[in-house]
């Protein structure tokens, strides 16, 4: 049969077999190895069924693919030939063939041999053609890029998880944009985003998805949640562990390697782990003169002292924690594997290991169960132990240490490294640094901790430049003249800039409370008012004064009126409202919180919007800022027929302060907006922060004009509100809303609970 | 104003409060010093107010009281719909005509029982403005539709309850009913006490009532949180009665406690993990 196979094999039958035959014995270098791939391949497949893989081999020589290409395919095919039929090996040819056209020979070649690696981790047909399409798709946007993502493949491609492969492909072409040397760094993962994505890739849920859940587990055994903060991703492999620092948990986006349930129950593991330390902590050991060793060992006992407090108070955690503890004798002889095993035996004390030190560490923290409150015990027996260990010649490698199981914390967060004695600084800044790789970005302050990264004023200076349109003209009143200026005032469009909305929505995740009232008060309009109806001519019981007016009636001779019935109705609400946001440069002013008012008036908005859009009701964001009378800018975040969803929040987010408040303007084209709404009742909502000003004319010109504008909107019947910001309690707001309709607020961190109020309050009428 | 009975008709039919009578002593755990504050206010018959989230006692207290105090116990459940009519009472027909049919409030004002108005804010703010001739000094029940002011029994005290937790500003007790109200305010008891509680209610065993109770707690630090109350005392009895006839002890939790207490898949993960590490 292996001979029939041979060079003389039917042309009609296999004509590319044929030719390739014919091409190679032209080449001499190639001629050898391709007599011996085919060979092999016959062997195991049968020389008739070669003709696909021919073309495939037909198909990189036409590109001309070059030498090393096609060696590398019949090393693939070898390799593969086992797990791929010759059909499928053909396609891969073809695959490799369409990328050396757009890439080359030399990206094919890397292709191949990083297909090689993953095969065995692509199921099936379609996994192999995404991860070609990927890769196609890389080699036509971005040739250069081919061969360092090809080489990477077995980092970026994991078992079932091809599509987050063309998804990290993709979102570095999004990212780099036309930025050819961010394309390169980001493709050979030199790049911080690249990092963070080759993170998430097989592994998740992530810090981001649990992060609420994590926060009220904490809450709920320890009484209070700290704040959660993710860690930036590491450049080095190393893994990953919780730090403490201060009063915040901070906690990778995400444990490699880990997903789906386990990834949740580790995540649990670690935050409670953590919150342990908090609950039952110390006050930070000085460092002194502790060596590295040292200080592991007593951060080791400290992570069983506070874990045996844990448990005693919630048992259940032990089945949390104690699957993590699977250290056994056969891991190795490293001092890293005994420090995992002595974890091991302090956590569960029946738990027997051959190695004397376990079995000591048991027995001195037995010794010390009545003092388990008094962190003390930690630094004596980790000290002891540490002595043990420096006996035993045992090398502690402070560099490449990292605290095992996965779930406990680094343990830097227990030490106060400030009081450090020099003679042991280089060795302890070792086991820092080890801890701490990569992490010098995060020091300065993860991205979350700004309220709003967006450059302030960013929007208002690009609208600066160019000439934005006139939307509108409104009249204004003079009222040291006594008359209506037509026209004198023009409204532009100003295009929203929508930012990330995720440090808005942790505002909002944050306002819990308030936001439970609020949901309350949700609730309790949506169910609408029962109206109680008399005298009606069918319900569901009898109006007991109506029938005995009948039955007079009837005995006195008259006509008794039949609608003796009562029933009830709720109440339909048919509501529109315009909520009109002042950003003016006023605005900008920070609180104690390090927020700014506009943050508090976005989170104000915010969580009306969210009731809004529980409700139902009918409603417009729009914010305003003026630059003299010819350049009143207004932002629609939200209009009446939009929906109030993520791209809505973005555009809230990206306010930014600026200019000055022409209220009077602000509010005629409010009113021009929700007159053309239908609804029963109309509702415009000001939030600002003081009163009117603008640059060229006086401000008690603008309050007035501002009454008045008020005046006019209520006899269309469209109510206006203010609820103005008014710390020092000089109350510009009832001179133009009246005193029934404007609500002043001294802090202005209550804003967002009485921004919500106030509607709802109004909303009642 | 049609008036078919006349008053005087009234009195033959004094209606037998009997089944209003707590014959047998109602388990009540006392936590401070409400059962004198109560005793003190009864001997003055100054209307108490109790004040405390769903589930912590409540009810019970005032079973309790009426009982050591010999007096019949009428209850009235407010809700949305209540109206002045349902407390106070409404003429209904019969073949005579229309007859008066006195409300639960003006039977024990006429009868002299304890009222106890449970969740008064639920009622609506025109029929709790009802009690107000009722706890002032001229201790009179106004009934407009009988032309009558029907003066309090000597007997007859008001007791309302009210939860804080719902306050808002839709549902809230006017300025002028909160003032008439001596105040007792109730919360979930001691861990230890609540334990004794759940135990001797439910019929659990110490360790399972401690279990319960730290279960609790878990729940309550959610207040806020997702929670718009953690579980009640009442829950916790729920849980170990249904522990204590078999059901697993998960199980159990589950149904009587997490189940119950939120829809949100979030909160109830969480709550689960926090009850997983209450669990031996």
């Amino acid at each position: 049969m292996n001979e029939v196979c041979d060079s003389e094999a039917p042309v009609l039958d296999a004509p590319a077999l044929a030719r390739l035959a014919g091409l190679m014995r032209a080449r001499d270098t190639l001629a050898a190895s391709f007599e011996a791939t085919r060979h092999r391949l016959a062997r195991r497949h049968g020389a008739a069924s070669l003709e696909p893989w021919a073309q495939g081999v037909l198909a990189l020589v036409e590109v001309n693919a070059g030498a090393s290409a096609l060696l590398a395919f019949w090393r693939a095919s070898l390799e593969l030939s086992g797990r791929l039929s010759p059909a499928a090996l053909g396609e891969t040819g073809l695959a490799a063939a369409a990328l050396c056209r757009e890439a080359g020979g030399q990206a094919a070649c890397a292709a191949l041999d990083g297909f090689v690696a993953i095969a065995p981790r692509l199921a099936g047909e379609g996994e192999r053609a995404a991860f070609w399409r990927a890769l196609l798709a890389l080699a036509q946007a971005a040739p250069d890029c081919v061969e360092s993502v090809a080489t990477q493949a077995h980092r970026l491609v994991l078992p079932g998880h091809v599509a987050d492969f063309e998804g990290f492909i993709a979102a570095g072409l999004k990212a780099a944009g036309r930025d050819s040397a961010r394309r390169r760094a980001f493709f050979a993962l030199e790049d911080t985003l690249a990092l963070a994505l080759l993170a998430r890739i097989g592994a998740g849920p992530g810090f981001a998805e649990l992060e609420s859940e994590l926060s009220r587990v904490l809450a709920a055994l320890w009484g209070t949640a700290p704040p959660l903060q993710p860690l930036p991703p590491a450049a080095s492999e190393a893994p990953r562990r919780v730090n403490i620092a201060g009063p915040v948990l901070r906690l990778p986006e995400v444990f490699p390697g880990v997903e789906g349930e386990g990834a949740r129950h580790l995540y649990r593991a670690a935050a409670l782990h953590a919150g342990a330390h908090l609950h039952f902590g110390n006050p930070r050991f000085p460092v002194r003169k502790f060596r590295p060793v040292q200080i592991a060992l007593a951060g080791l006992i400290e992570d069983a002292r506070i874990e045996a407090l844990a448990m005693a108070r919630y048992p259940g955690l032990r089945r949390l924690w104690g699957r993590y503890h699977i250290a056994t004798p056969d891991d190795g002889p490293t001092l890293a594997c005994l420090l995992a095993r002595l974890a091991r035996g302090l956590f569960d004390p029946g738990y027997a290991d051959p190695d004397a030190l376990v079995g000591k560490a048991q027995a001195l923290f037995a010794a010390a169960r009545d003092r388990l409150d008094d962190p003390a015990i930690s630094l004596d027996i980790g000290t002891r132990l540490a002595n043990d260990i420096g006996q035993r010649r045992l090398r502690f490698d402070a560099r490449g240490h990292v605290v095992e199981p996965a779930y406990r914390d680094d343990g830097l967060g227990l030490w106060d490294f400030s009081d450090i004695d020099p003679e042991v600084s280089d060795e302890v800044q070792l086991l820092v640094e080890a801890a701490r790789i990569e992490r010098r970005e995060g020091e300065d302050g993860p991205p979350d901790v700004a309220p709003s990264r967006a450059p302030a004023g960013r929007a208002r200076e690009r609208a600066a430049g160019e000439t934005v349109p006139v939307i509108a003209t409104y009249p204004e009143w003079d009222a040291q003249a006594g008359i209506e200026r037509p026209d004198w005032t023009s409204v532009r469009a100003l295009a929203p800039a929508p930012v990330d909305s995720r440090p808005l929505q942790r505002a909002l995740e944050r306002a819990g409370p308030a936001r439970a009232r609020i949901a309350r008060l949700v609730k309790a309009a949506k169910i609408g008012r029962a109206v109680r109806l008399k005298r009606q001519p069918d319900g569901h019981e009898l109006d007991l004064d109506a029938v005995i007016e009948a039955a007079i009636a009837r005995r006195a001779g008259d006509v008794p009126n039949l609608n003796v019935f009562r029933s009830t109705a709720l109440t339909q609400r048919d509501l529109a409202v315009l909520v009109l946001i002042d950003m003016s440069q006023s605005t900008r002013a920070k609180l104690a919180s390090g927020a700014s008012v506009l943050d508090v008036e976005k989170l104000a908005v915010a969580m009306l919007g969210e009731a809004l859009a529980a409700l139902g009701d009918a409603f417009a964001l729009l914010a305003f800022a003026s630059n003299g009378r010819d350049d009143v800018r207004l932002c629609e975040v939200k209009g009446f027929a939009e929906p109030y969803d993520a791209a809505a929040l973005a555009r809230l987010a990206g306010l930014s302060s600026g200019l000055s408040t022409r209220l009077g303007a602000g509010l005629r084209h409010a009113g021009a907006e929700i007159a053309r709404v239908r609804a029963f009742r109309k509702l415009i909502l000001v939030l600002t922060d003081g009163e009117p000003s603008d640059i060229d004319t006086p401000a008690p010109d603008l309050l007035q004009d501002a009454r008045r504008v008020v005046l006019q909107l209520r006899a269309q019947g469209i109510d206006t509100s203010g609820i103005t910001l008014d710390p020092a309690g000089v109350g510009a707001a009832p001179a133009i809303f009246g005193k029934a309709n404007a609500m002043p607020v001294r802090r202005v961190e209550d804003l967002p609970l009485r921004l919500s109020e106030l509607y709802f309050r109004l909303a009642r009428r | 104003m049609p008036s078919a009975t006349s008053p005087a008709a009234f009195p033959s039919r004094v209606p037998d409060l009997s089944a209003y009578r707590i014959a047998v002593e109602p388990y009540y755990r006392p936590v401070g010093d409400e059962i004198a504050v109560f005793e003190a206010a009864w001997r003055h018959r100054l209307p108490v107010m109790l004040k405390g989230p769903t589930g912590c006692g409540k009810t019970r207290f005032v079973e309790h009281m009426a009982w050591r105090l010999g007096r019949p116990l009428i209850t009235v459940a407010a809700h949305e719909d209540m109206t002045a009519a349902d407390l106070a009472g409404r003429f209904l027909l019969s073949p005579e005509g229309t007859v008066w049919h006195d409300g639960p409030l003006t039977q024990a004002v006429r009868h002299g029982a304890l009222c106890y108005l449970d969740e008064i804010v639920e009622a609506r703010q025109d029929t709790t403005v009802v009690i107000h001739p009722l706890t002032d000094a001229r201790r009179i029940l106004p009934l407009e539709k009988r032309n009558e002011q029907v003066a309090a029994h000597d007997d007859f005290q008001l007791v309302i309850s009210y939860n804080p937790g719902y306050q808002s500003a839709v549902k809230d007790l006017k300025e002028s009913t909160k003032q008439r109200f001596i105040a007792i305010a109730f919360d979930y008891p001691a861990p230890e006490l609540e334990a004794e509680i759940v135990r001797r209610e439910a019929g659990a065993d110490a360790a399972l009532a401690r279990i319960l109770v730290a279960i609790a707690a878990c729940s309550r630090n959610l207040r806020g949180q997702g929670l718009d109350e953690g579980a009640s005392t009442r829950m916790l009895i729920h849980a170990g009665r249904l522990a204590a006839g078999g059901v697993s002890l998960e199980a159990a939790v589950e149904a009587a406690i997490v189940l119950p207490i939120t829809d949100d898949a979030d909160v109830r993960r969480a709550l689960g993990a926090a009850i997983a590490a209450c669990l031996p």
